[in-house]
């Protein structure tokens, strides 16, 4: 992935705006809320956002199972707003997996290729290099209903990645596989799609799953794009506080603007008077928010530390997790040292110390 | 009533011009979908159009008047909606009974059963009256022969509302019994569980929990079987007597009096509440089941085991079993006697009759038209079932509508419609071609193909509902993202429904064409105006015989062909396939 390909936009969506007619009722619902977006050439991108959130609808835009109300999706620069989905150069892998329940493991790969009108031979060997890139070789005889949930969403994969799709699309293609498995084809996912640089478009309601696979992530929330950047950008840098929320967990700290310059702002944050960068524009003495991940505070026995009430404690084997209760402001904070030897207690009185290079500080909402 | 259909079509067409455009972009589907329109149109709408505006005429007004003032003719009203509402009532309950002791209960042949519950289907629709009236009539075998009664001219016998009743609630309680049969054991067994967990009696829980979620059943099969009742012809002509009914009253009117207004003007009244009723029964009682069909059954169903329970009801279930095998086996028996019940000497003479003498072109002229109709019927249901269930187009609840009325409105309706509509060729002038047939003369021994096109259209409309619901049905079931899958792929809308719908929906298939052939070898109401002396049906000509009191004959006809509605359901069964292939096998599993 040089400068080079990236530059290349493959799929482009240009004020994209689509409503569905409520059921029973005369009202209308927008799912997408007039979005715009570049994707590139050989790029892993992500729409994450909680149900709801417009980015399903916002892949069957994509794929051409709905059509817009008004904006031009482009694929290499070609209109494809009114192509029907057929004639688009992609391939869906669907959440359910949407195996052909009548048709062997063969003939469900081979499927696509088939309307395409390649020859029998054609056919047979590029089938059997995605049997053997699955890991399938040997089921092409099975039927679906007689492979396990992970061979179902292999055979899933390989009936669109035989296809070779100018983008491929994943409708939250982990979603009904159990919590181990999920992980392991997750993985499988990020290998194949980094070996094959295929163009990819991937919905999930996952962070973690999005966060793994991503190169760039595409928060969404009711209809709109909140936040574009790569993974590490959308954790460490939300710009909203829906964003934060939404990606891991965030403590929201009231804190106050003492004075600011031009990018830099001096705030107090529990207690401690800190110079800090800023994205937004404030004026001093306002009240803003500042964020810290629960990993990014501590507990400690310190005097000169904010004070805090434990409110709970939670033993969670890799890790250790508090609630402590910090002038009135309950703070999540997760220990996971390993080489501390005890747990404070519930309703003990402790410090709280934060890394101060991960305080990023957002308008309170 | 057409305002209305066009009122909402436009309506539907302002709204969702965007989804039209998307239809018309894939051509192929675009000409299949105006095809379907245009069958609805030609083969019930227009006919249907005829009735009403035949009615609606100066001379119909005023026969309107009339009819629903006179009290000979109020008393055929009451008498249709008594004869409904009473037919409704045994049906449902005997088929509630049928459907009770096969899930509920633990008794022997339950099989047996079943297969009995099932013979009525296949059966022309007066080989059970006809039966009966041998077996039960005023000189019948067990009345007279077994028990010795004598009925002078003022006795209570077979014909009139009560044989009428006992005939139609046999005739039809086989839908009632695999719809609440199909209910029951989609019940969650774990409700009875939690009812009996919560202190609940076998008996409560069954008044408390079962009882209610199968209301929407229950009022559906009444509902049903009561349009069934009100539209059916053969019965009440055959054992009304001095019971006349609304379709008797149409069919005297037009083969009696050749008033075809005043038939219209009946048919109108009798059209109402069928499609009334029809409307509720389908867009409302169908929709209010709480009843959801899992395919996970999270328990094994209880059975009531309690001895005062289960023999009374195996009991009197198997009492209507034997009637029905008495039934059946009065048709065989008297199709090889010489006069059944008078003399009973052997013979084959009316087998002969249909197989060698006139009845041959009856039965070849009807297993013709139905072979044709079958598969054309069978296929129109699921192309719409798949435009219907899949597609997104204006009018689409219109479409559903059109095809429905088919089986909506009474057969005798339906023929009407066609010798109004359709007795002449249906014209009309252009600028440069002047005069042009749009559609030829199609009813009479002059129309089209002998009147053989008009009957096989009515075959195929009164057939397409079924095909059409199992249809629907089968695609609820299937997750549309499988078609999706294809379409993604590169499958267009024909190659996705060849490849991936039509197989899946294969026992739909089947099911739509077995009905569709059984319906159209055993119709008689919707082709009773329709038949020609070029094209006979049988079930014409068996009334004929058993109106001329010729049963042997009759039940010759019958045995005939119930044996060619068998012998095709087993070809179908073989050339169709029940089997999608996508079952879930037990060897090689996982």
């Amino acid at each position: 992935m040089t400068d080079s390909v990236r530059q290349e936009i493959r799929l482009a969506l240009d004020q994209v705006y689509k409503e569905f007619q409520q059921r029973d009722s005369k009202g209308k619902f927008t799912a997408v809320d007039g979005i715009s977006l570049d994707i590139h050439s050989g790029e892993f991108v992500t729409f994450l956002g909680p149900s709801g959130c417009g980015k399903t609808t916002t892949l069957r835009l994509i794929a051409g199972f709905e059509t817009p109300n008004s904006g031009q999706i482009l694929l290499d620069g070609q209109d494809i707003t009114h192509l029907p989905p057929n004639k688009r150069d992609m391939a869906l892998v669907f959440q359910n997996y949407a195996l052909f329940p009548h048709m062997s493991v063969f003939d469900n790969i081979a499927y696509g290729l088939q309307t395409r009108g390649l020859s029998r031979q054609q056919i047979s060997q590029k089938v059997h290099e995605a049997l053997d890139l699955m890991g399938l070789t040997g089921l092409e005889n099975r039927r679906p209903n007689q492979l396990s949930g992970g061979q179902q969403q292999r055979v899933a994969l390989a009936r669109s990645l035989v296809m070779e799709p100018r983008i491929l699309l994943f409708d939250e293609p982990l979603s009904n596989l159990d919590a181990k498995l999920r992980v392991q084809m997750r993985s499988e996912i990020h290998r194949l799609q980094r070996r094959l640089n295929i163009t990819s478009i991937y919905v999930t309601h996952d962070q973690i799953e999005a966060m793994a696979l991503s190169d760039r992530i595409i928060v969404m929330n009711a209809g709109k794009i909140e936040q574009v950047g790569t993974p590490e950008d959308i954790y460490r840098f939300p710009n909203t506080r829906f964003v934060a929320d939404f990606i891991g967990r965030a403590n929201f700290i009231p804190a106050t603007v003492l004075n600011h310059q031009a990018d830099t702002v001096k705030v107090q944050v529990l207690e401690r008077e800190l110079t800090l960068p800023i994205r937004f524009t404030v004026r001093d003495g306002a009240a803003i928010s500042a964020m810290l991940r629960p990993e990014a505070l501590s507990l400690r026995d310190e005097a000169g530390l904010a004070q805090g009430i434990v409110e709970q404690a939670m033993y969670l084997g890799s890790e250790v997790e508090y609630v402590v209760n910090v002038a009135g402001e309950q703070l999540v904070v997760v220990e996971n040292d390993p080489r501390a030897s005890r747990m404070f207690a519930e309703g003990q009185s402790v410090g709280v110390d934060f890394v101060t290079s991960a305080v990023h500080l957002l308008p309170t909402e | 009533m057409f305002l209305l259909f066009g009122a909402i079509l436009y309506a539907d067409t302002y709204r969702l011009s965007r989804p039209l455009r998307r239809v018309l972009q894939d051509p192929l589907l675009a000409i299949i979908l105006v095809l379907v329109v245009l069958f609805v149109i030609i083969t019930i709408i227009l006919p249907l159009a005829a009735m009403i505006g035949e009615s609606a005429s100066a001379e119909g007004a005023a026969l309107f008047q009339r009819y629903l003032s006179e009290p000979i003719y109020q008393r055929i009203i009451s008498n249709t909606l008594v004869l409904g509402l009473s037919v409704a009532l045994v049906g449902t309950a005997v088929g509630f009974l049928f459907a009770f002791v096969q899930v509920k209960l633990n008794v022997p042949f339950k099989r047996f059963i079943h297969i009995i519950a099932l013979m009525p289907v296949i059966s022309p629709p007066f080989a059970v009256a006809t039966s009966m009236i041998v077996l039960f009539g005023r000189r019948g075998i067990i009345t007279r022969d077994v028990l010795g009664m004598r009925f002078g001219p003022n006795d209570n016998d077979l014909y009139g509302l009560d044989g009428l009743t006992v005939v139609l609630a046999l005739s039809f309680f086989t839908v009632a019994y695999l719809n609440l049969r199909g209910m029951m054991e989609a019940l969650d067994p774990a409700l009875d569980e939690a009812a009996a967990n919560l202190g609940a009696s076998k008996w409560r829980a069954f008044r408390t929990v079962t009882l209610p979620m199968l209301i929407p059943g229950l009022a559906s099969s009444f509902l049903l079987l009561f349009v069934e009742a009100i539209a059916d012809l053969g019965n009440p002509l055959v054992l009304g007597g001095n019971y006349e009914v609304l379709a008797t009253r149409i069919y005297i009117t037009i083969i009696g009096l050749y008033d075809t207004t005043g038939a219209a003007v009946l048919s109108f009244i009798l059209l109402v509440p069928s499609l009334l009723i029809f409307v509720v029964q389908q867009y409302w009682v169908s929709r209010a089941s709480v009843v959801s069909v899992t395919g996970k059954p999270s328990g094994t169903p209880q059975t009531i085991d309690h001895p005062l329970v289960r023999w009374p009801l195996f009991g009197m279930v198997m009492t209507i079993c034997l009637l029905i095998i008495l039934i059946y086996g009065m048709i065989i028996f008297g199709a090889f006697t010489r006069v059944p019940g008078v003399n009973n000497d052997f013979t084959l003479s009316h087998f002969d009759f249909v197989l060698n003498g006139i009845g041959r072109q009856a039965m070849e002229d009807t297993t013709r038209l139905a072979l044709i109709a079958t598969p054309l019927a069978g296929l129109i249901g699921m192309i719409a079932a798949f435009l219907i269930a899949r597609k997104r187009f204006p009018g689409r609840g219109v479409l559903d509508f059109g095809l429905m009325l088919g089986i909506a409105v009474p057969g005798t309706i339906i023929g009407i419609g066609y010798l109004l509509m359709y007795n002449s060729p249906v014209i009309t002038t252009l600028p440069l071609f002047g005069e042009v047939t749009v559609i030829p003369k199609l009813t009479g021994g002059q129309g089209l193909l002998g009147g053989a096109l008009a009957i096989v259209l009515v075959y195929i409309i009164r057939s397409v509902p079924a095909a059409l619901r199992s249809g629907t049905a089968a695609l609820a079931q299937i997750d549309p993202s499988i078609e999706e899958a294809a379409v993604s792929l590169g499958a267009n809308s024909q190659r996705t429904f060849r490849t991936i719908t039509l197989p899946l929906i294969r026992p739909a298939f089947l099911t739509g064409l077995i009905y569709a052939f059984a319906r159209s070898m055993t119709t008689i109401s919707a082709i009773v105006f329709l038949t020609t002396p070029q094209t006979k049906i049988m079930t014409q000509q068996i009334l004929n015989e058993v109106e001329n009191g010729r049963y042997g004959n009759a039940f010759a006809y019958c045995v005939i062909l119930i044996l060619i509605v068998m012998v095709a359901v087993t070809i179908l069964y073989f050339v169709v396939g029940s089997k999608t292939g996508a079952e879930r096998t037990i060897e090689g599993g996982m």
